[in-house]
């Protein structure tokens, strides 16, 4: 999963130095985007909608944290602290990770996976269950989840939660990606698929 | 205001173009033909009838990795970065989405049925990004004309077009990684060089999208903020 970073930090040099760092870090896949000026941070904040947010405690200030923890809108944004000198640790207190000026790639790789595990611990990366192949097959032959509910006696609901475990399993998220996954598997033939999504167009 | 590493309109051109290779594809965007031989950047510009504020201002975001909106003291013509932007968007649709279709059907066969899927779903982004530039080509571009007219717009404004071009994007990752984890078959020269194609032009939308996000799109709302006064 791709991962939305954003950096708020006045000092071009330490901000440019942590995206330096983090796009060193093997098996991360990450987007970052730089926020220099803190009085944009709202609304940068609103327009990269990202899952982590590294700042310094004391340039973002205990009032607009707790602001920022409180808005429904920012609900799944984890906040992680950038640690450059000494400081009291209430300042702390309320962030999902903290990372020093002094952590090396090692430490910062280990607290990455740790934040992306609590983040995201639904995703397995294993095979599909015979269950969620059916589901395939039937989106492949573009039924709607609807459809499917009814051919496989399942309701809606349980359709579009194994849609989207297929999805976090595969990292497939299109009817098309998934024909493509069907067919190099076996587990349907073109002619299947023929009748289904692209006959609707 | 200075910055380090940032090309000023005195370096000369061909050591740009040396030093940054993915540069020559603005040059020609803009319309400068090669053989410019050891003049600045100003001066090719001046002879091509090319904006220098507005080609600096993309060469110096793209070069640079760290991506900030163009600041508020730089003067540049927004008419001249729209032509960029739809020379830009002519390149991707006429030249190098074809040409990666191509390559894909030379690497993969048109035969079997997993290069009918993958072909398919090819087509398929490429009909998104066709969508997608039509919508710049036809609204965003135009709104941004009118308002260079010094017209207003009521019912529109700049920030209803963001935020777009990440699903765009995440198809042709989508089909990278598809190909990359579940293709059946012995890799092939063909197959590698169209991959690379495929990196590459994720790449080069990356770089335009930038163009768009954080040159152009300040530059519209700075205007929309400038009419209303």
């Amino acid at each position: 999963m791709r991962l939305h970073i954003v950096i708020a930090e006045p000092s071009v040099i330490i901000r440019s130095g942590l995206v330096a760092v983090l796009r060193r870090l093997p098996s991360l896949d990450i987007d970052i985007a730089e926020i220099a000026d803190m009085s944009q941070l709202n609304i940068q904040l609103k327009r990269y909608r990202p899952n982590i947010l590294i700042v310094n405690p004391s340039n973002i200030g205990t009032f607009y944290f707790q602001q920022l923890k409180k808005d429904s809108e920012f609900a799944h944004l984890k906040m992680i602290a950038l640690q450059c000198n000494l400081m009291d640790n209430t300042l702390l207190k309320g962030y999902d990770g903290v990372i020093s000026l002094y952590d090396g790639a090692d430490i910062l790789k280990d607290k990455f996976a740790h934040i992306m595990r609590t983040t995201d611990n639904k995703e397995q990366k294993q095979g599909l269950s015979e269950r969620e192949k059916e589901i395939v097959v039937c989106v492949v032959k573009g039924l709607t989840n609807k459809q499917i509910a009814e051919e496989l006696f399942l309701s809606t609901h349980t359709i579009m939660t194994h849609r989207r475990n297929i999805a976090g399993k595969l990292q497939i998220h299109s009817p098309s990606g998934l024909t493509i996954y069907a067919i190099v598997n076996k587990l349907v033939d073109l002619d299947d698929v023929k009748d289904g999504i692209y006959s609707e167009e | 205001m200075y910055k380090i590493g940032q090309y000023k309109e005195y370096d000369k051109l061909s050591d740009l173009i040396c030093a940054n290779y993915p540069m020559l594809l603005v040059v020609s965007r803009f319309g400068i033909s090669l053989g410019f031989g050891d003049k600045s950047i100003k001066e090719v510009c001046d002879e091509n009838s090319v904006d220098t504020n507005s080609f600096l201002a993309v060469v110096n975001l793209l070069i640079n990795d760290e991506k900030l909106e163009i600041e508020e003291d730089i003067n540049l013509s927004l008419p001249s970065l729209i032509e960029y932007l739809r020379d830009s968007h002519l390149y991707f649709l006429e030249y190098r989405l074809p040409q990666i279709r191509k390559k894909l059907i030379e690497a993969l066969g048109d035969k079997n049925d997993i290069s009918k899927v993958i072909i398919r779903f090819y087509d398929e982004y490429v009909d998104e990004v066709h969508k997608h530039i039509f919508y710049e080509n036809t609204t965003v571009f135009s709104y941004a004309e009118t308002l260079i007219e010094g017209s207003s717009v009521s019912g529109y404004n700049i920030d209803m077009f963001s935020c777009q071009h990440d699903e765009v994007n995440g198809k042709l990752a989508e089909l990278r990684d598809i190909i990359i984890k579940y293709y059946p078959s012995q890799s092939s020269n063909e197959l590698n060089s169209a991959m690379f194609d495929i990196f590459t032009c994720a790449d080069d939308l990356a770089s335009h999208n930038a163009v768009e996000d954080y040159i152009f799109t300040p530059i519209v709302r700075r205007l929309e903020q400038s009419n209303k006064k």
